[in-house]
């Protein structure tokens, strides 16, 4: 018999035929272990745990400790060597902290991290629900939404640039505003200003009072999302073919369309799926790196500047004013921000384990 | 490997008293380091790290090529990166202990790592090289580190502030070779008034946007100016230095492109070179990128040719600057006898004149003869390096920063670019630049 939890399946174990039942099995007293029995678990996993200290938990441990120091990549704080210490307290968090370019970083990342996850989970739901309703030609639709993701996110930055390359005769899309005769416009609607063919210098402003959000982050959102929708896609697929047919078909019974079956019945059922793309989106969006690197190098001037690709400049761009420390202060920032924002995910997955 | 260059040469007393204190500075007696060894005594593997790729890749290849015809127990592996990784990557492998033997650096980098001693020191190459006229004193500097000791050989040089243009586009639009600055705005504005863009800039690659701002800085401010901001002797509010950006602030709002920071080096390139763009002020390496990357079919000199940037001021004395390829020895080389000798081998004339008969190179060496050069453009070019000793030569104004200033006034620039405001500019620089008051 199949049972469905929270949009994934298990599959319960067919009681063997013979011998006791399972309530008898729980009940019966267990035979004292030996040693060998209790310590086999611990030195199964003792491998797998070696890897992940070497390898996790102590750059982690060296990277919150050297945040507290200040030092540069030339030559890089090392808890071996004391004598090379110069323990500066929390200057490298109060330095970040009050630092325009930081908090820049966070104007534009907080763009990615609202943005990005919206439009791969709405997107990858919308385009899982038709695949589901396909009754042929599914697996070339998927096919067709997973294939960016084979490419790197630094070719789909290559790629789209071509695509935004401001002369007309190179950039599709300025060839497309060039034939609509609306390319080199300047529009201005309310708080929204509008640049139509400057994909990555200035496509516009958002001028909210208190700050101006540069729409070139969405220029870099967009292929940032065509790379790794299919990720959402293959979820969401994935978690539709757990939903039970039998609602689906009870809703048809009673008269409801597509659209109110999608509504009322595939996307109740796609809860957990829904919250992985979520989620994984955002930890997408908190570390990139790579696609505004290649396109724009977090320019022009800061536009599009990250916290990610900030951490990098500080760490190997600044070699002349050590700013390791300051890099390693942005990554703990992150990595906490990070944390909070998937604790739910978190908590969620691990409840699910503890069950 | 940017530049720019002036014509002729700083005659500004003021600069010659600058640079005979840094040459000063730099301790010409200093017997540091250790001797060349002698040709064909080293032996075992070299790692260089370079970041040529394509034809310039194969003309480095062939210089390599020929130390090893020199030195035949000396195996060199060259290992190209890209060239705006080429620092991390270097810090990266010398924090790590594990540092190329040879390695391609900017004055900027060069002086960070000699300031961590991590470089081999080359003021005995030096001492000989200078006596022999092969290089002058205001090389060395540049080739220096902050304690005056040379820690680089001088490789490719290159000259700026060319104004590189077509000579059939400049006759059809009825316009002479510009000889002065009124004559150069006034090619300008009949370039706009026929429909021509007047500028070709590619600013999104951002350095590009620099090699405007040097030579405008050179012919408003003056050598001094430029120098002592380099080494952080004055500030960015200096009025000299506010006067320039105020001519460059109306540059850019008079010719530059409207997609400057949209467009990037090469397509900007391509468009002067194919007639979008009156003219485009770049380096001499224009003359190996044209063909190679818009139309092999454009010959350098009839097709594509260069003026030097007329002076702003005719009373204001020229100046001549340049920048170019160094290489630097890690000190920590496990083979240093063949790590000498090869940077021996890439400072010389005969190392240098492999890659000067391929063209697109100007030989730093002043013992190459013009005559290897093989068309009129690269002569021309290598005829503006500084090789007289009396000759006083500066550095490209970022390159010779280098490090988080460096990386702050390109992000200035593009938002100068896009506002020029110079007053806003001006306030965000003397916020990053604190050097002149101590900082």
């Amino acid at each position: 018999m199949a049972s469905r939890r929270g949009g994934t399946t298990t599959v319960a174990p067919t009681p063997p035929a013979t011998g006791p039942s399972p309530a008898a099995r729980t009940e019966a007293p267990r035979p004292p272990r030996n040693r060998l029995e209790r310590f086999a678990p611990y030195v199964f996993v003792a491998p797998l745990l070696a890897v992940f200290a070497a390898f996790y938990l102590w750059p982690a441990l060296v990277t919150v400790l050297s945040s507290f120091f200040r030092w540069g990549l030339l030559r890089p704080w090392t808890p071996v060597d004391p004598a090379r210490w110069r323990f500066v307290g929390l200057d490298n968090y109060t330095t970040t902290l009050t630092d325009p370019s930081f908090w820049n970083a966070v104007l534009n990342t907080a763009v990615w991290l609202v943005v990005f996850p919206l439009l791969v989970v709405g997107f990858s739901l919308l385009v899982s629900i038709l695949i589901w309703y396909t009754t042929r030609a599914g697996t070339v639709f998927r096919t067709v939404f997973i294939l960016p993701m084979t490419i790197s996110l630094a070719a789909a930055g290559i790629i789209w640039s071509f695509i935004y390359n401001a002369d007309p005769q190179i950039g599709v899309l300025n060839a497309a505003l060039d034939r609509l005769g609306i390319l080199g416009a300047d529009w201005r609607l309310g708080p929204l200003e509008l640049h139509p063919g400057s994909w990555l210098a200035n496509p516009g402003v958002l001028h909210l009072g208190f700050a101006d959000v540069r729409l070139t982050n969405l220029a870099l959102i967009v292929p940032a999302f065509w790379a790794f929708t299919g990720f959402g896609v293959i979820t969401i697929t994935a978690g539709l073919t757990a939903v039970p047919y039998e609602p689906v078909e009870a809703a048809k019974v009673d008269g409801a369309n597509a659209w109110q079956t999608a509504r009322h019945i595939l996307v109740p059922s796609l809860r957990r799926p829904l919250v992985v793309v979520g989620v994984v989106s955002v930890i997408f969006a908190l570390r990139t790196f790579d696609i505004v690197y290649v396109m724009t190098g977090g320019g022009p001037a800061q536009d599009t500047m990250v916290l990610a690709l900030l951490l990098w400049q500080q760490a190997f761009a600044f070699l002349d004013t050590p700013q390791g420390g300051q890099a390693t202060a942005i990554a703990v920032l992150m990595s906490a921000v990070l944390v909070a924002g998937s604790w739910p995910y978190l908590r969620q997955l691990l409840a699910g384990r503890s069950r | 490997m940017r530049i720019y260059a002036h014509r002729r040469l700083l005659t500004g007393l003021a600069v010659l008293a600058s640079l005979a204190l840094l040459a000063g500075a730099c301790g010409g007696g200093d017997k540091g380091g250790e001797a060349t060894p002698p040709p064909g005594e080293a032996s075992g593997e070299l790692r260089v790290v370079s970041n040529w790729t394509g034809s310039e890749g194969e003309a480095f290849q062939a210089v390599v090529d020929g130390f090893h015809q020199k030195n035949p127990k000396v195996t060199v592996k060259v290992e190209q990166v890209p060239f705006d990784q080429t620092q991390a990557l270097l810090t990266q492998q010398f924090a790590a202990g594990s540092p190329p033997d040879v390695a391609v650096a900017l004055p900027g980098i060069i002086r960070t790592f000699a300031g961590q001693d991590l470089l081999l020191n080359l003021d005995q190459q030096w001492d000989g090289w200078i006596k022999d006229g092969a290089y002058t004193d205001a090389l060395r500097q540049i080739a220096s580190g902050p304690d005056g000791k040379a820690y680089a050989v001088y490789f490719n040089g290159n000259v700026n502030a060319l104004v590189w243009y077509s000579p059939q586009q400049l006759k059809e639009l009825g316009i002479g070779v510009p000889t002065n600055w009124a004559e150069f705005t006034a090619a300008m504005d009949k370039a706009k008034a026929e429909g021509v863009a007047p500028l070709a800039v590619g600013g999104k690659d951002g350095w590009p946007l620099t090699q405007w701002t040097d030579p405008v800085i050179l012919r408003v401010a003056g050598a001094q100016a430029f120098n002592d901001l380099a080494r952080g002797k004055i500030g960015w509010d200096d009025p000299r230095i506010v006067k320039s950006f105020q001519v460059l602030g109306d540059l850019i709002g008079r010719y530059f492109p409207q997609q400057t920071l949209a467009t990037g080096f090469i397509d900007a390139t391509c468009a002067g070179a194919k007639g979008k763009a009156l003219f485009d002020n770049q380096g001499a390496f224009l003359n190996l990128i044209i063909p190679a990357e818009c139309d092999k079919s454009l010959k350098p000199g009839k097709d594509f040719t260069f003026f030097l940037m007329p002076r702003y001021d005719a009373s204001m004395p020229e100046a001549q600057f340049v920048s170019g390829d160094l290489f630097v020895g890690a000190k920590d080389t496990k083979n240093k006898t063949a790590t000498l000798a090869l940077l021996d081998y890439l400072a010389s004339a005969e190392a240098q004149e492999i890659w000067a008969k391929r063209g697109g190179y100007i030989a730093p060496n002043a013992k190459v003869s013009s005559d290897v050069y093989p068309d009129e453009n690269d002569r021309k070019a290598a005829a503006l390096w500084p090789k007289q000793a009396a000759v006083p030569a500066g550095y490209d104004l970022d390159d010779w920063i280098g490090g988080e200033i460096q990386v702050k006034y390109r992000e200035a620039l593009a938002q100068f670019t896009r506002d020029r405001d110079v007053d806003k500019f001006i306030a965000t620089m003397a916020k990053v630049d604190t050097r002149s008051s101590g900082g």
